[in-house]
């Protein structure tokens, strides 16, 4: 298990060949360094000492030339060890990730999501850079070291001797002064955590401190902490400069031993002067490598205690096999259920589930009743293994469900949980999940795919058919495409002017040149028309200098910027400081992304006039302002006066680019299709006004009846099918979220469907239909365990089990349970009529 | 606020709103940050004559402030008689902001209604932002039960029978 591994694990399966490359450049690199030396010594001695220039000429173009060598052979080590760094990083990430995906549910009850991201995201960071390092930075610094006092010693034994002698020293002392600096580190961060707790209790009771005039009281237990950390500090740089300075006196003490006992050997004609001159070199040189050794010790220390307790942290077994062994293939169940004396205790001894029995066949239907706490859902999820029972046990078609990997269940099980989780991405990638994951991997993924038929057909089923069917018709066909459609929707609007114009006119606003568009931009309403041009798109008129000049000439633009104004610092009055959501944008003229461009505009423009604000800041607000539509951006209102200038101006506007620029826009007209706007705006040839569900309801039925004359229906619906539902499918209700989960388990069709209250968040017309699927179409083709949480729904079921604390009371058919007036009966008639 | 420098510009909806939430007992003591969002994400329904606001047995997760019309309280239990009717500027459904309840009653339009509504989602995102509004309008909610059940001690439950067995509402 990844756990387990000790950090060298992942040092020793990184690439060898990689390895092995990086120990033969790190010993070229140590030739090419230590070599200078031996010219510095050859230059003095035979070059400048002989005075022959060719000699200095070439010694020194040696010089340079393993000079240059070794700072390429430096780069390529780094290359090389950042490679493997790197590599050793993804693949931590990636096993890890893998790990985790697979630990019990219990897990992630106690953990955090912040922690695992951060372990995934940063902490894994710094082991994986070591494992880079590994190798690479000891094995080339000690080599180094060895190779600078193995040339040392090649010069003059007895010196190599004496200068190295104070090494030993240095390793004796500077480890005891590290601890005292590691101690003085700790109470620093204690300190300074009780520091911070101590700010941050002043600022939440703040009004107390100025109520009491407390100020002095504050000031002296604010400044007891700033002491102590002054102290702390005090004593923690002194220990970390003298590392420091000690570190150096050792290193400046060598030269003068050199000089002392090289000189006087020099003197005495023992040592020639260029082997001085080399030693000194190599003296000094010893002290990069001795560095990086100690930078590396702290580095080491630091990531192994951080990796060891990150993985401490996620150090617990997989309850189950994610994949069955080689040989066998998953298991295909029909449906048997057995459970025998079932139970399942959790830390601290409490029970909650006690010796639980019942019997299964396939195609059977059981509900699960009783409080809430008596169960129910445990049950299910002991069966669904998403717990591990404790006690006895839990058989399907014969098989011990502890025993049985993922993959069986997931082959043979629908799982559809309390609040189920929708995945970020399109509508049908959600509706594909369960199936997609049996099949990924498979090289006919594609083909087996459930086909359009069959999705259409299950959110038909659970009621999401008219969703789908709107998602659809919210989206915008690109221009020049799907010819046919278009010309379809053109028809249709048509009929559904002549049909529906009149009935629907309090939930449409249909485009009316005469009429100020209250549900369309500014933009929209001065343009009237879909642009064919990019330089005609409502987002890049407030950059259009022909727009520009019409604005001024309308008399427009000053007013517009002036209304920009308003709205952006409305929008940050209301939002500015909160972190963005997709949900606060919705009524905004402001996106997302925008919003600290406003922001910062806002601030740095504050109090100017208009006419001395740049073009460019200028320019920003006209944009808001064209976007700004009165009917959704509800922050500011549209002066009764702007509103008959700009209508004034729309006939100007006609007038004009009709002569300049004939062709770049489209008017709106009944007969045209406008590829700007969303399929529904096309048909309604205006925009709704309400998005209730009472108005969204009629809307959609004179829609569907329009798109099946037509025969649109599927494709509209198929557009729909690719709508993205946003993160945690934000952008689905929580019924939609909920149908969603309930039609990706019924699209796999599995032998065995577990569903825990999984109809909570519908209404009844919905949970009656699912009922109602469940009886018909599911009934004797898949074992069906149920923990339903309204007895309104359980009649249809072939048995009933009623649960309290754990036990499972009374098992029966509804009739049976109810002619026996127990606690069924008490539950569905009330305690007190059971008692009469 | 510009409204108070530009007198003759009408107010904004949001501006409307914000005034609207401050008045409510259930928001009157939340700092103005919240406020200001919670007013930002309301929004203006309409429904016609007759038009169903809120199905009984449904999960319905909006609240309303009635801004014009009169809207009737129906329940199928009492043969969709009216139990009783909100008019201009009361609230109700503010539970719905907190946990999905099925509704227990009908809510019917009775005139024309135009109303503000604030959705649970919404709502809850403030929340997310803002997580210490929950206690004071948790304590708002409360201080109203149990002001109900006083009024109720006071004025009917010891007098009918049946009633006696009904105390205890601020016991929950």
């Amino acid at each position: 298990m990844i756990t387990r591994r000790p950090l060298i694990y992942w040092v020793k399966t990184s690439s060898v060949k990689l390895q092995v490359l990086l120990l033969i450049v790190i010993a070229v690199n140590i030739a090419a360094r230590v070599f200078p030396l031996q010219m510095q010594r050859m230059i003095v001695n035979e070059a400048i000492g002989l005075k022959k220039i060719d000699l200095l000429f070439l010694y020194c173009g040696l010089y340079l030339a393993a000079v240059l060598v070794a700072s390429a052979l430096k780069f390529v080590i780094n290359t090389i060890q950042t490679y493997l760094g790197q590599e050793t990083l993804s693949r931590l990430r990636k096993e890890l990730y893998a790990h985790i995906l697979t630990l019990p549910i219990s897990f992630f009850r106690k953990a955090s999501s912040g922690m695992v991201v951060s372990s995934l995201v940063t902490e894994v960071v710094s082991a994986g850079e070591l494992v880079g390092q590994a190798i690479a930075v000891p094995v080339n610094n000690i080599l180094t070291l060895l190779a600078f006092a193995g040339y040392m010693f090649y010069l003059n034994p007895l010196l190599a001797a004496l200068s190295l002698g104070i090494y030993p020293i240095v390793i004796l002392v500077v480890p005891r002064l590290q601890k005292h600096s590691n101690r003085a580190n700790k109470m620093r961060v204690d300190v300074t955590r009780d520091l911070s707790s101590k700010i941050g209790e002043t600022v939440s009771g703040i009004h107390e401190v100025q109520g009491n005039a407390s100020y002095r009281i504050e000031n002296r237990k604010y400044g007891e902490f700033v002491d102590r950390l002054f102290k702390i500090r005090i004593v923690w740089n002194m220990y970390k400069q003298g590392i420091k300075v000690l570190n150096n006196l050792f290193q400046s003490i060598g030269p003068i031993i050199l000089f002392v006992v090289g000189g006087y050997l020099a003197i005495n004609g023992r040592f020639d002067l260029g082997a001085l001159v080399a030693f000194l070199s190599a003296y000094e040189k010893l002290y990069d490598p001795w560095k990086e050794l100690m930078d590396f010790y702290q580095v080491y220390q630091d990531a192994t205690t951080g990796y060891q307790r990150l993985m401490e942290y996620f150090d617990v077994e997989p309850e189950h096999a994610l994949e069955p062994p080689p040989d066998r293939e998953p298991y295909e169940f029909e449906g048997n259920i057995h459970a025998q004396d079932l139970s399942f205790t959790v830390a601290g001894g409490i029970q909650l589930l006690k010796q639980v029995n019942l019997d299964l066949k396939p195609g059977e239907q059981l509900a699960l009743v009783g409080f809430s706490g008596s169960g129910k859902s445990t049950l299910a999820q002991c069966i669904a293994q998403l717990y591990s029972y404790t006690g006895g046990s839990v058989l399907i078609d014969g098989k011990e469900v502890s025993q049985l990997t993922k993959r069986d269940l997931a082959e043979n099980m629908g799982i559809v949980a309390q609040s189920p989780y929708i995945f970020d991405g399109s509508f049908k990638e959600n509706l594909c999940y369960s199936c997609e994951a049996l099949l990924e991997g498979n090289a006919e993924k594609e083909r087996k795919l459930p086909s359009l038929d069959e999705m259409i057909e299950v959110v038909q089923q659970v009621g999401l058919f008219v969703d789908v069917l709107r998602f659809g018709l919210n989206a915008v066909l690109a221009a020049n495409q799907e010819a046919e459609l278009v010309t379809k929707i053109i028809r249709i609007r048509e009929n559904f002017q002549k049909h529906f114009g009149e009935k629907l006119a309090d939930y449409v606003e249909f485009f009316d040149e005469k009429r100020y568009l209250d549900y369309s931009s500014v933009a929209a309403n001065l343009t009237f028309g879909s642009p064919n041009s990019k330089e005609f798109t409502q987002e890049r008129l407030a950059e259009n200098q022909y727009f520009l000049q019409f604005l001024d000439e309308a008399q427009l633009k000053r007013p517009l910027i002036s209304l920009g104004r308003e709205l952006a610092s409305q929008f940050l009055d209301i939002l500015g400081d909160l972190p963005p959501d997709e949900v606060f944008f919705k009524e905004s003229p402001v996106s997302v992304d925008e919003l600290e461009d406003y922001k910062e505009l806002i601030e740095r423009i504050g109090h100017s006039r208009i006419h001395e604000l740049t073009p460019d800041d200028q320019r920003l607000l006209l944009r808001l302002a064209l976007r700004f539509t009165p009917g959704i951006h509800k922050m500011a209102t549209l002066p009764e006066m702007l509103r008959n200038l700009i209508l004034e101006g729309r006939f100007l506007f006609m007038a004009k680019i009709q002569q300049d620029h004939p062709g770049a826009l489209s008017f709106y007209r009944i007969s045209d299709y406008i590829h700007s706007l969303t399929i529904l705006d096309n048909i309604l040839f205006g925009k709704t006004t309400s998005d209730h569900p009472n108005a969204q309801d009629r809307i959609n039925q004179s829609i569907i009846h329009l798109l099946i004359e037509e025969d649109l229906l599927e494709r509209i619906v198929e557009i729909g099918m690719d709508f993205k539902v946003g993160t945690k499918g934000d952008r689905l209700s929580g019924g939609q979220r909920q149908k969603l989960a309930i039609a990706r388990v019924f699209l796999k069709k599995p032998p065995i469907l577990i569903m825990d209250e999984a109809t909570s968040a519908l209404d009844n017309a919905s949970q009656k239909r699912i009922q109602t699927l469940l009886e018909t179409r599911w009934k004797g083709k898949s074992t069906l365990i149920s923990v339903v949480h309204r007895l309104d729904t359980i009649k249809g079921y072939d048995k009933v089990a009623v649960m309290k604390a754990g036990k499972i009371l009374e098992m029966g058919s509804y009739q049976e349970l109810l002619a026996k007036k127990g606690v069924l009966y008490e539950l569905v008639h009330g305690a007190k009529a059971a008692a009469q | 606020m510009n409204s108070s420098m530009e007198p003759k510009q009408p107010l904004s909806e949001y501006q409307a709103n914000l005034e609207i939430l401050m008045q409510l007992p259930l928001f009157a003591g939340l700092p103005l940050e919240p406020l200001k969002v919670l007013a930002y994400l309301c929004k203006r329904e309409t429904f016609r004559p007759e038009e169903i606001m809120f199905h009984e047995h449904e999960v319905d997760s909006n609240a309303y402030y009635i801004l014009e019309g009169t809207a009737e309280l129906v329940s199928e239990r009492d043969g969709d008689a009216e139990l009783t009717a909100f008019g201009e500027r009361e609230f109700i459904g503010s539970m719905a902001l907190f946990c999905d309840l099925k509704r227990l009653f009908t809510l019917r339009a009775k005139t024309k209604v135009v109303c503000v509504t604030l959705s649970r989602d919404k709502f809850q995102k403030v929340v997310e932002r803002f997580p210490e509004i929950t206690g004071r309008m948790v304590q708002s909610i409360l201080l109203g039960v149990h002001a109900w059940e006083e009024r109720f001690l006071r004025e009917h439950a010891l007098t009918c029978g049946d009633c006696r067995k009904m105390i205890g509402v601020s016991l929950v």
